[in-house]
């Protein structure tokens, strides 16, 4: 395992409001760690930097060794490595093709390539024949799924997932839950916040928890 | 009663007969309206969104003033066209005023604004996710906002209506920068006020039938896309 992200005395405030204040927190690379902590405990925020899409207030964000300049042009080059999947997904107007090519595109990459990376990201999702379908048609737990399909085609150093399998049916939430933990043997490393105490323990990967935007030491898993 | 039955049979006949007259009128309108609305959408668009999507000091001054020009009347937007396009006016030297491209510049003054205001509020009601959702897919911020442009089309092309429909309708411009010239600069809002006050009141009410018309179906078409 080698270190991908170290943060150091990073801090993130609303006005007033600490939403994270992080000492220090190192992710490795390939695993899959699990968020958790209380509404409002910064999970969210956390994952905003984390995808370099919120700069923290103060404090130094490290990914693969790099400092993370926030003003600079390199900052694109990083927040390609990682993708973001939020709790309630935006899916964009069209066909399920144009949402999941999109990063692709994005990319500069078309034509067959995109093709096959769209059809095999909608087959490790259970989305086959959905490439022509309109996206704004799907059922929640469709939409969840092409979601997930979009950040897979792009095959992200880092998946970082927003309670991912909140809101779903349950068939749904098996399938994608069997999806997210073969992430890390292909090498992506996961960090997926959830509100279910069994996660920790059954993905069995790290644990970060959260309390008031601090890391606070792991909880002992809920005895099943 | 019976003058305004007989001046409506008179007026469908005018219509139904394609009149020079009518004619000349309606292509001349909607040919100032659709310059004037091109030019507008142009600069109306890129300033509602810039507005809209981006937070500034005085923002809310910018939006107060963007509110109060819609609601400059005709009239005055005319009366400084031809300050600025008459002879002694400082654009005078351009031989402007009294032509189709002086009813064009008024027309885009005043429906900027429109077009700006509509865009914002287009910016403002989409969907908070849109933009982050392309940056995190790996969209440059350009990508992104234009992303975001994609998805708010509709209200974008609300707003380019919402102004074609302020054009079509006014008269103060037309009659001031125009100068109402037969089959030059004549629209149909300026020949129904000259036609109707030489006492041609079917020709008059003709050419409203056929802008009524057109009000209808330029709001018929922002209502559908207002639903969307």
């Amino acid at each position: 395992m080698t270190e991908l992200y170290r943060l150091r005395s990073v801090t993130k405030r609303y006005g007033s409001n600490v939403a994270v204040d992080i000492d220090a927190l190192t992710i490795d690379s390939g695993r899959l760690y699990t968020l958790t902590g209380a509404n409002g405990a910064g999970k969210s925020t956390l994952l905003g930097i984390l995808s370099f899409l919120l700069p923290p207030t103060t404090g130094e964000l490290f990914y693969a060794g790099e400092r993370i300049d926030w003003k600079s042009d390199s900052l694109m080059r990083c927040r390609r490595k990682v993708t973001l999947l939020h709790q309630s997904p935006y899916l964009f107007g069209g066909t399920v093709f144009r949402n999941v090519a999109y990063g692709l595109k994005a990319r500069g990459i078309a034509g067959e390539a995109t093709l096959r990376a769209v059809d095999r990201a909608l087959e490790t999702v259970g989305l086959e024949g959905f490439r022509d379908r309109d996206a704004r048609e799907l059922s929640g737990g469709e939409a969840q799924r092409a979601a997930l399909a979009r950040a897979l085609a792009l095959d992200p150093e880092v998946l970082l997932l927003d309670e991912p399998l909140a809101n779903i049916d349950r068939e749904t939430a098996v399938l994608l839950e069997r999806v997210i933990a073969s992430l890390p043997s292909r090498g992506t490393t996961v960090v997926m916040t959830t509100h279910d105490p069994d996660h920790p323990a059954r993905l069995s990967g790290g644990s970060i928890v959260l309390d008031g935007g601090k890391v606070a030491p792991p909880r002992d898993p809920v005895p099943a | 009663m019976d003058f305004l039955v007989s001046s409506f049979a008179a007026a469908l006949r005018l219509i139904g007969s394609f009149s020079p007259d009518v004619v000349d009128a309606v292509r001349t309108s909607l040919f100032v309206s659709a310059g004037a609305t091109v030019f507008a959408a142009l600069l109306g668009i890129p300033v509602g969104l810039l507005v809209g999507l981006s937070d500034f000091p005085l923002k809310r001054l910018v939006v107060t003033i963007l509110n109060t020009l819609m609601a400059v009347p005709t009239v005055v937007v005319g009366l400084l066209g031809y300050g600025f396009l008459s002879r002694q006016g400082p654009l005078g030297v351009l031989g402007l005023l009294f032509t189709p491209t002086a009813i064009v510049i008024g027309g885009t003054l005043l429906a900027a604004p429109i077009v700006a205001n509509y865009a914002l509020a287009s910016a403002r009601g989409a969907d908070p996710r849109i933009v982050p959702t392309a940056l995190t897919l790996g969209a440059g911020r350009l990508r992104a906002v234009g992303t975001l442009v994609g998805e708010i089309r509709f209200g974008i092309l609300a707003a380019v209506i919402a102004g074609f429909g302020r054009v079509v309708a006014e008269v103060g411009v037309a009659m001031m920068l125009g100068g109402n010239i037969r089959g030059y600069t004549r629209t149909m809002t300026t020949a129904i006020a000259l036609e109707t006050s030489k006492g041609e009141f079917s020709f008059g009410m003709a050419l409203g039938i056929v802008l009524m018309t057109i009000a209808l179906i330029v709001n018929l078409f922002l209502s559908f896309l207002q639903r969307r």
